[in-house]
């Protein structure tokens, strides 16, 4: 019987849940299927309700984990296959080609400086951040190593300019690219690490228990909600976290898509798009706070800006949430009970008007903003479908995942030797995700409910 | 010079990340000329696996035995370089660690010879501390398996049974009669869409606590006495309950002491007009056969009249300036209107609330109550309903800001949602075990977001209603959390800390008691002949106690005042006035320096960094030499508040400083030189422009 245990999902609460099984003398198998460790918490600024730098208090547990001799990551890698036996599971997955030699590549940036093709960041495409073709997820990423999407291996990007050597053969067909600039600047440097003609790799492991830290999504809003989609300057509260972050891509300056020009009138709609068709149908918990929090820091960063948060139902109910919010308005946050209506653009200045009812007076009121931030609220992963059909478990109406017994038998699933944690459960703060990261760790190593 | 001393000091050039800026040979040159070094090498990338076997080759061939490694940043590469180290034979804590990438190569793109000088400086600071460096080892401290939990409520008994599950032994104290805490007083806990009572629940755990091998029970307990720390605690009970009358030998604690509904008195009548309860009286209600007529209606026990109409007011007594929200307050009294619809449905019942805190499935309960005809009336943050006694009859009249209109409505029963404290005894055991707790008897865990079931000194544990107001499913994820991370150091039978810890010569020790008081881990203890002494294992090693001791005995490994006071003397060996004399702390500041090198953001190359563990180790009197040798500046950087890896280091940094400024002054140095800067570890941009602006304020530009 395999005596190592696997933890999909390598966010807060899986680095959590690795941590204290392998502190604990376990075997742990670290998997994400993204390049880095650190899931959505290292997209973070800072963290309510005591401002903590995320990073700063993520990045390093992520060296700990890194340094760890009972943990194995496996980033880029995808579970497969698992097949249940009496005691164990056992695993198939599949490390995805970073087309990098991880052991040779020191996270110099030679080969991002000669990638001649920027595009979008997926971490903060709306507010500008671009990243080269081959690139380093963040800073702080570990594994520490750069990794090339595979969109450029492909070819798919050529008429970007991906390729740029003048070579008549199609990408996807050639093995060895004498030509890619990344490959020679890392041979320049003396490396050789851009393995451009990397495969995918099979791995098959055998565990005795499984942990689903998969996480949670912010929620996007609904092309043409409140404007979003159309006006360049309504963004979402997860941009603007990106957007204040010292080590995001405007360097922490709260500045606005449509001109670059420094923000001094911000508005935050919470509850955005909650209830409607395509909307997040129940109260996501996080995001009072966010807002809260993210008002304080744009007071940090400029006293001058004026904020105003548009709200429903405030939720301030986690220890030390009340005082945060009762700072946020010392601050000088404006909390407004309303109901918006809509979000009209001024062509030439690109300011928002908006339009809302408050509720407290009834009134038809306006208010001209040069930011809107929709606060949209967390779904479910879009990996849960297909991990719920591979680890053969079920998803609750919600789409996050089930309990077997919420009662009695809190995170564990109907299988014998899968737990969950974390924001695979449902809506959940980082505090929340420890607790539920360590209790499930527990379940983890002694296997229980079998 | 000493002559059994060896360094090798190892120079990468990272491809050309450093040799592309540095002159990495004049470096080597350099230090080759350095006194003690035995050795000198340039790689042209130190952590390969090649150039690492290389290293073990070296170290052995040329008798070294301290290693400096000149490259990228300790707070990545630090322990893949012990680990060769101490592959080579030699103790991990003869390494020193300069880092030339992020700190000069990436930052002084354009200054080419600056940026050599800097590397060179540094690197002889490098060695000035390696000579003095001294072998150190981790430290172990055994712990048994007998775990101590305190509270039998429902977080207990779930942190009991998890600890119990790994065979070892659990002992559990209520102060109470039975076991089941708070939830012996409520009818019903729901948790998505599941609902069970809350009996059942209790009967369920009693039943496996009880039955457990591994479980003891102490009911009508208290403690009287803790003494000592992880692994080695003597808890003595107090004579009057259960429990043997000597000491219990206890490796390590949980704290599950629940809380307790704060009486709303002086609110709506409370205390005074039966008819006015809370929360939980209603649930006792509910629970009370006699509270049904015969004919199923509810009423009052030994009352003759049915309740026909019940009014819940929110909110009471919290959401203001003393306390926050309650946390739990909007699910129960849905949960109760519904239960109240349930009984009878001919039951007329208001909820009067501010906000509704129903998240993610709750909501399924709030239709449901609406549903049911449930009605909800929201009213002002700052206008409270009133209740006034209508010729025997209570009458509430509310805004309701929704509709803009006011209503009046009759009640038989006024359900008052009010707020929690911690439990009547959390004064007493935060004085026992040495921990902190809120005005409202809530114990503080070590941190926020990532300790949240721990306190500060290894070995106790928090979890459930003991820390804030929360339901049953997050008290019982707590019980079992707070079992995993009390559980982890009785499985291994050891704690083990990292060698870099304080060290007290009492040679020159008054007694004092300073350290003892500042110590933020309770790491020092009085012993009997009132003697300070260092309990290793839990010693963190942030130096606080080492830089205020006034008589300067206590010292850290690795971290000595001799060793920083060396780098600081070869810092400032050259043009001392070019130079910015700099302490940085090794979790946030140095992050913060690291993100400026990654993001090579340029800026004035002067600053010559001493690493810290915490902006707390550094001492007054190191800050003063720094001037003496005619430093241009001096800056000490630490965790952006109020993060802190030792709690709070960076306060008592920031008080330090303002005394230093003072003494500074005194001994006509200018006290605008001392800089002071808090620095996340994504803030690579304020490092720099702390640089550029220190630069020009000293006039180093």
């Amino acid at each position: 019987m395999s005596e190592s245990i696997m933890i999909i999902g390598a966010g807060v609460a899986g680095i959590n849940c690795a941590l204290n099984a392998a502190d604990y003398g376990t075997k742990v198998y670290l998997v994400d299927d993204t390049p880095s460790i650190g899931g959505m918490m290292a997209r973070l600024d800072k963290t309510f309700p005591t401002n903590d730098c995320s990073i700063c208090i993520e990045a390093p547990q992520m060296y700990e984990v890194d340094n760890h001799p009972n943990i194995e990551i496996l980033t880029n890698t995808e579970i497969r296959k698992v097949k249940k036996t009496d005691a164990s599971f056992k695993v198939r997955l599949v490390k995805k080609a970073k087309f990098i030699d991880e052991e040779k590549c020191t996270a110099c940036g030679a080969c991002m400086e000669a990638c001649p093709v920027a595009i979008p960041d997926e971490m903060d495409g709306k507010i500008g951040g671009k990243r080269k073709l081959i690139y380093m997820p963040f800073p702080q990423a570990v594994p520490n190593v750069a990794v090339v999407d595979p969109e450029c291996r492909h070819g798919k990007m050529r008429e970007d300019g991906a390729c740029v050597g003048g070579c008549v053969v199609d990408c996807s067909q050639c093995r060895e690219c004498p030509i890619a600039l990344c490959v020679k600047a890392c041979q320049k440097e003396g490396k050789d690490a851009v393995r451009l003609w990397q495969s995918n790799k099979n791995l098959n492991l055998e565990v005795k228990s499984i942990v689903v830290a998969s996480g949670i999504m912010d929620a996007k809003p609904a092309e043409g909600l409140h404007g979003y989609g159309v006006h360049q300057n309504v963004i979402t509260n997860m941009e603007f976290e990106r957007l204040m972050n010292a080590g995001g891509p405007t360097e922490g300056h709260i500045i606005r898509p449509s001109d670059g020009k420094h923000v001094k009138k911000i508005a935050w709609y919470q509850c955005a798009g909650r209830g409607l068709a395509d909307g997040v149908p129940y109260c996501s918990k996080v995001c009072c706070m966010v807002a809260a929090k993210q008002t304080i820091i744009t007071k940090e960063h400029d006293p001058s800006v004026e904020t105003l948060i548009y709200y429903n139902d405030l939720k301030a109910y986690g220890k030390g949430f009340w005082g945060f919010y009762e700072k946020a308005k010392e601050n000088g946050v404006r909390y407004i009970k309303a109901r918006p209506y809509d979000v009209f653009e001024d062509p030439e200045t690109r300011n928002l008007t908006i339009r809302y009812e408050d509720v407290e007076t009834g009134n038809l009121m306006k208010e001209e903003v040069e930011l809107l931030v929709l606060s949209t609220g967390l779904i479910p992963s879009d990996r849960n479908k297909r991990l719920a059909k591979v680890l053969k478990i079920e998803l609750d109406n919600l789409g996050f995942f089930k309990e077997e017994d919420p009662m009695m038998a809190p995170l564990e699933t109907k299988a014998k030797g899968i737990y969950l944690c974390g924001g695979a459960t449902g809506p959940i703060d980082i505090a929340e995700s420890v607790v539920q990261a360590g209790a499930a760790s527990m379940k983890a190593v002694l296997r229980i409910g079998d | 010079m000493r002559e059994d001393i060896r360094v090798g000091v190892f120079v990468c050039d990272c491809g050309s990340n450093i040799a592309g800026v540095v002159d990495v040979p004049q470096v080597v040159a350099y230090a080759k000329g350095l006194p003690n070094v035995a050795f000198v090498d340039e790689g042209r990338w130190s952590c390969s696996v090649d150039a690492l076997s290389d290293m073990q080759e070296s170290i052995k061939e040329h008798h070294l035995n301290r290693v400096v490694i000149a490259s990228c940043t300790p707070r990545t590469h630090e322990p893949l370089f012990k680990r060769n180290v101490k592959e080579a034979g030699l103790n991990p804590y003869l390494l020193e660690f300069v880092s030339i990438r992020e700190q000069v190569s990436w930052v002084h793109m354009n200054e080419p010879e600056m940026a050599t000088d800097k590397a060179k400086d540094l690197v002889r600071m490098g060695v000035a501390k390696a000579v003095l460096l001294e072998e150190g080892e981790e430290i172990r401290l055994p712990v048994k398996q007998e775990c101590l939990v305190i509270g039998g409520g429902v977080a207990g008994m779930t942190a009991a049974l998890n600890v119990a599950q790994q065979g070892f032994d659990a002992i559990i104290l209520e102060k109470e009669p039975h076991l089941g805490g708070i939830l012996n007083k409520v009818t019903t806990v729901s948790h998505d869409q599941n609902e069970m009572a809350a009996a059942d629940i209790v009967k369920a755990k009693v039943d496996l606590v009880e039955t457990h091998p591994n479980i003891t029970i102490y009911r009508n307990a208290a403690i009287e006495e803790i003494e000592g720390y992880i692994g080695n605690y003597k808890v003595t009970l107090k004579p009057n309950g259960d429990g043997p009358g000597e000491p219990l030998d206890i490796s390590t604690i949980i704290v599950a002491t629940g809380m307790k509904e704060i009486e709303p008195e002086g609110f709506y009548g409370y205390g005074t007009d039966p008819r006015v309860v809370t929360q939980l009286q209603l649930e006792e209600l509910l629970r009370n056969a006699e509270c049904r007529m015969p004919s199923g209606e509810f009423r009052m026990p030994n009352s003759e009249c049915r309740i026909q109409d019940v009014v819940i007011i929110n909110c009471v007594n919290s959401k203001n300036e003393t306390r926050g929200c309650c946390n739990i307050g909007c699910p129960v009294s849905v949960k109760n209107a519904l239960a109240l619809k349930n009984l009878k449905n001919d039951i007329r019942v208001h909820i009067l609330y501010r906000d509704l805190s129903m998240v993610k499935e709750e909501h399924f309960h709030l239709d449901a109550a609406k549903e049911a005809g449930v009605k909800f009336i929201r009213f002002p943050d700052d206008r409270y309903p009133e209740v006034t006694d209508e010729s025997g009859r209570l009458c509430v009249r509310v805004h309701d800001i929704l509709l803009g209109r006011e209503f009046t409505i009759p009640s038989d029963l006024l359900v008052l949602t009010t707020a929690f404290k911690g439990d009547d005894t959390v004064d007493e055991i935060k004085g026992l075990l040495k921990v902190s707790a809120s005005a409202d008897g809530f114990f503080q865990e070590a941190h926020a977001k990532l300790g949240p079931v721990d306190f500060p000194a290894d070995g106790i544990s928090l979890c459930g209603c003991a820390k804030s107001p929360k339901n049953y499913r997050e008290s019982c994820e707590e019980g079992i959390a707070a079992a995993m991370r009390v559980s982890i150091p009785m499985k291994n039978g050891y704690i083990e800390a990292e060698g870099i810890v304080a060290d007290i010569d009492l040679t020159d020790c008054n007694n004092c008691g300073l350290c003892y008081k500042r110590c933020p881990y309770n790491a020092i203890k009085v012993v009997e002949e009132a003697e300070p002494a260092v309990i290793k294992a839990l010693c963190k090693g942030c130096g606080l106690c080492a830089a205020d001791c006034p008589k300067e005995c206590i010292t850290i490994v690795h971290y000595s005042d001799e060793q920083l006071l060396a780098q600081v003397e070869a810092a400032l060996e050259e043009e001392a006035d070019k130079k910015i004399l700099g302490f940085v702390c090794h979790w946030c500041a140095l992050g913060g320096v690291d993100m400026a090198g990654v993001s090579r953001l340029q800026y004035p190359p002067h600053a010559r960094l001493i690493r810290v563990m915490c902006s707390a180790r550094v001492p007054i009197r190191l800050i003063e030499r720094g001037f003496e040798l005619g430093a241009a500046g001096v800056l000490v950087a630490g965790c952006e508040f109020p993060t802190c890896h030792y709690i709070t280091g960076n306060y008592a940094c920031e008080t330090r400083v303002k005394r230093a400024k003072k003494r500074l002054a005194k001994r006509g140095y200018d006290p605008e030189k001392l800089w002071n800067i808090w620095c996340s570890a994504a803030d690579g941009p304020k490092f720099a422009n702390t640089m550029r602006e220190m630069a020009t304020q000293l006039d180093l530009v």
